[in-house]
């Protein structure tokens, strides 16, 4: 149902998210924010059920905090990826797994922006871009057509716009308001929200 | 979290952590995949002063040949072996821990183990994980009271019988064995005997195939012919498959040089192992 | 479907004339026919002349691929020695019938040269540990039926280091066309004795 979507580039990671929150078959809320801050430099969006991404995330979140505070030193990109897996393989063997799928964004002055994917079964990978969710699906093929290393954070920004106008004009399940997220060497920022209104403006004036 | 100090010794027995998991996998309905089994022809026989074991040598999963040539017949003790059929890694890792405890053992009395011995520990094994461990075993030794022949069943239960077979080919070798075996064959006509038990699974059970292992244990002596007969012979290719160099379309290639920049020898002085009990 | 099909993908290893081949293919799928990534290697070096490839479900993959490098490294600091192949597939072979009823489902292929002699040393294992060793080569995965068949055609004793690339590498190709979840890309491990020699394939992208 939910829709959560990702890329890197050499200078950025951007992460959107549907700000959908669903009940059955009523939607309870679309102002959720599903992109959660891990650290300065690390970003993640979670998905799955509800309960459980958040719950998850939460506790995520604490625990890289919690690194950087024992050790005086913070988690790269890779080794949260890591930590993450970890814990997700572990909770999935124990009586209460997390179902989840994430997108795990970083960014470090050596390698540029990071992107992770991962799903509820704990299998890791980094990626140039990715998407969890059925607007994923649809969304994959125009990351996969417009994609540079070298993009600027509007060209990105103007792909995501891409991605939502196509998951609404295509998806059958209501997805107005996609909530984005960006890291680079600056830390994390919150980019204005894609809305039905942003795509139709942009449609008004191509 | 992970604690810092690694855990030296992990628990032993079976480690059932995946279990849960595996099942809510099945339970959205993936396959669970299936493990590679033997899907064997073993045979034993017992004669008057000695006893052979035969074995075809096909592993199959599924419909797949997935060895041509497998060992079936494994080493329990100098005086003792084990045809194994039913789920490969069953009878592999069975056999492997019998023999480590009876070697164990035969240290600890000081005495040549007997057959009794293997087929106790073997049944007793088998029994614990009712049938869960898919191995079934013909056991087959010379020891003081002469040669012994066994059948272990997946269950635990165990015959004692002058000729036997297991597996799925087990049908077709026992005809041959109803029909010819006699309890004072010479060798000659014993191992011919159990061979052609062997090949009769071979040549009528799709799950048994290529060669014919066997194994004659007599007083003081181990006969191992692997492959005693070779059963089927493949047609010799008359051409090659092989293609020019630069066939290949290569994107990227990277050397990686292992360069020894230095070896140091370090000399052990030899020191028996302490096998006082 | 079955849960090995799940994330797809193949390995292969040859023997030659005192020379090895692993070979991989690289894509990444979810439930099947969603690819996520092209570049998801499946074949791992534990040792200079030790490589391992963990065909399956890819979360395993990682999980076994990390149990098996802290096995590894605990052996090494302890006995101060290297690895031969043989005890590297005992080690791996345990660590699977351990878990002989909830298994990983990874069906791993070896290959190396043996430390002290030099001597080729291919083995493969079903997800239980059952080892196999044959004379001439291993193949597992998804595409593991379609890779019997070339090999079978294709093999041949004996071959140098650039004879054995080229058959492998058709043998892998051509396997990964006919299944519609291996392929994507491939890589070649040809391991001597004074170098390792690594190259990715030209493939069809479909």
């Amino acid at each position: 149902m939910e829709t959560i979507l990702g890329l890197r580039t050499d200078n950025f990671c951007i992460l959107a998210s549907d700000m959908t929150a669903a009940h059955s078959i009523i939607v309870m809320k679309s102002n959720e924010k599903k992109i959660y801050p891990v650290s300065d430099q690390i970003l993640m969006a979670a998905t799955g059920q509800q309960g459980d991404a958040h719950q998850f995330a939460e506790y995520i979140v604490k625990n890289v905090q919690l690194y950087k505070m024992r050790n005086g030193y913070g988690l790269s990109t890779a080794s949260a990826a890591h930590f993450i897996r970890q814990n997700l393989a572990e909770y999935l063997r124990s009586q209460t797994p997390y179902n989840v799928n994430l997108l795990l964004g970083g960014f470090e002055e050596k390698t540029g922006g990071q992107l992770y994917y991962m799903d509820y079964l704990a299998s890791s990978h980094e990626v140039k871009y990715g998407s969890h969710g059925y607007g994923g699906v649809i969304a994959l093929s125009i990351l996969e057509r417009y994609w540079r290393p070298d993009m600027t954070e509007a060209e990105a920004y103007d792909i995501m716009i891409k991605c939502v106008e196509e998951i609404q004009r295509r998806l059958i399940i209501n997805l107005p308001n996609f909530h984005i997220q960006i890291v680079d060497k600056n830390g994390i920022r919150v980019l204005p929200d894609i809305t039905t209104a942003t795509v139709l403006s942009k449609k008004s004036q191509a | 979290m992970a604690g810092v100090y690694a855990v030296e010794r992990p628990p032993s027995g079976f480690n059932f952590e995946n279990c849960r998991r595996n099942k809510s996998l099945i339970e959205m309905g993936f396959q669970p995949p299936r493990a590679q089994k033997t899907g064997t022809t073993i045979v034993g026989a017992l004669f008057k002063d000695f006893v052979v074991l035969g074995a075809d040598t096909r592993a199959t999963s599924d419909s797949i040949v997935a060895d041509k040539n497998c060992d079936k017949i494994h080493y329990l003790a100098k005086n003792m072996y084990c045809c194994g059929a039913g789920t490969a890694a069953d009878t592999v890792m069975t056999t492997d821990m019998i023999r480590s405890q009876l070697e164990l053992h035969r240290m600890m009395t000081k005495r040549q183990p007997r057959v009794v011995t293997a087929n106790r520990m073997l049944k007793q094994l088998l029994f614990r994980y009712h049938g869960q461990i898919g191995a079934a075993l013909v056991l087959g030794g010379f020891d003081v009271d002469g040669p012994h022949l066994y059948t272990v069943a997946p269950h635990g239960s165990t015959d004692k019988s002058p000729y036997t077979t297991m597996g799925s080919g087990s049908l077709a070798a026992m005809s041959v064995l109803e029909q010819r075996w006699r309890p004072n064959l010479t060798e000659d006509e014993a191992k011919q005997l159990v061979r052609d038990a062997v090949a009769g699974g071979v040549f009528n059970d799709l799950g048994s195939g290529s060669h014919v292992d066997l194994c004659v244990i007599k007083k003081d002596k181990v006969d191992y012919m692997r492959p005693y007969d070779i059963a089927n012979v493949k047609g010799v290719k008359q051409g090659k498959y092989v293609y020019p160099r630069g066939t290949t379309g290569v994107l990227t290639t990277r050397v990686i040089p292992l360069v020894v920049e230095s070896e140091e020898v370090k000399k052990v002085s030899g020191e028996a192992m302490d096998t006082s009990a | 479907m079955s849960i090995m099909s799940y994330n797809g993908g193949g390995v292969v290893a040859m023997k030659g004339k005192n020379c090895v081949a692993i070979a991989c293919d690289l894509r990444l799928g979810v439930s099947q026919y969603n690819t996520i990534a092209t570049d998801f290697e499946k074949v791992f070096q534990f040792g200079p002349h030790l490589f391992c490839g963990l065909p399956g479900l890819a979360t395993d993959t990682l999980t076994v691929k990390d149990k098996l490098r802290f096995r590894l490294n605990m052996y090494e600091l302890k006995e101060d020695r290297k690895m031969s192949p043989q005890v590297f597939t005992s080690m791996l072979s345990n660590l699977l019938y351990e878990r002989r009823f909830g298994p990983y489902f990874i069906e791993p292929v070896i290959a190396g040269l043996d430390p002290k002699t030099g001597e080729p040393y291919v083995a493969s294992m079903d997800l239980i540990g059952c080892p196999e060793k044959p004379e001439d080569f291993v193949v597992s995965g998804t595409c593991g039926p379609q890779l019997y068949g070339m090999c079978e055609a294709l093999y041949e004793p004996d071959q140098g280091p650039e004879d054995l690339f080229e058959t492998i590498s058709q043998a892998l190709v051509n396997a990964c066309d006919r299944d519609a979840i291996s392929g994507w890309g491939g890589v070649v491990y040809i391991i001597e004795k004074d170098k390792i020699t690594r190259k990715t394939l030209k493939t069809r992208m479909d």
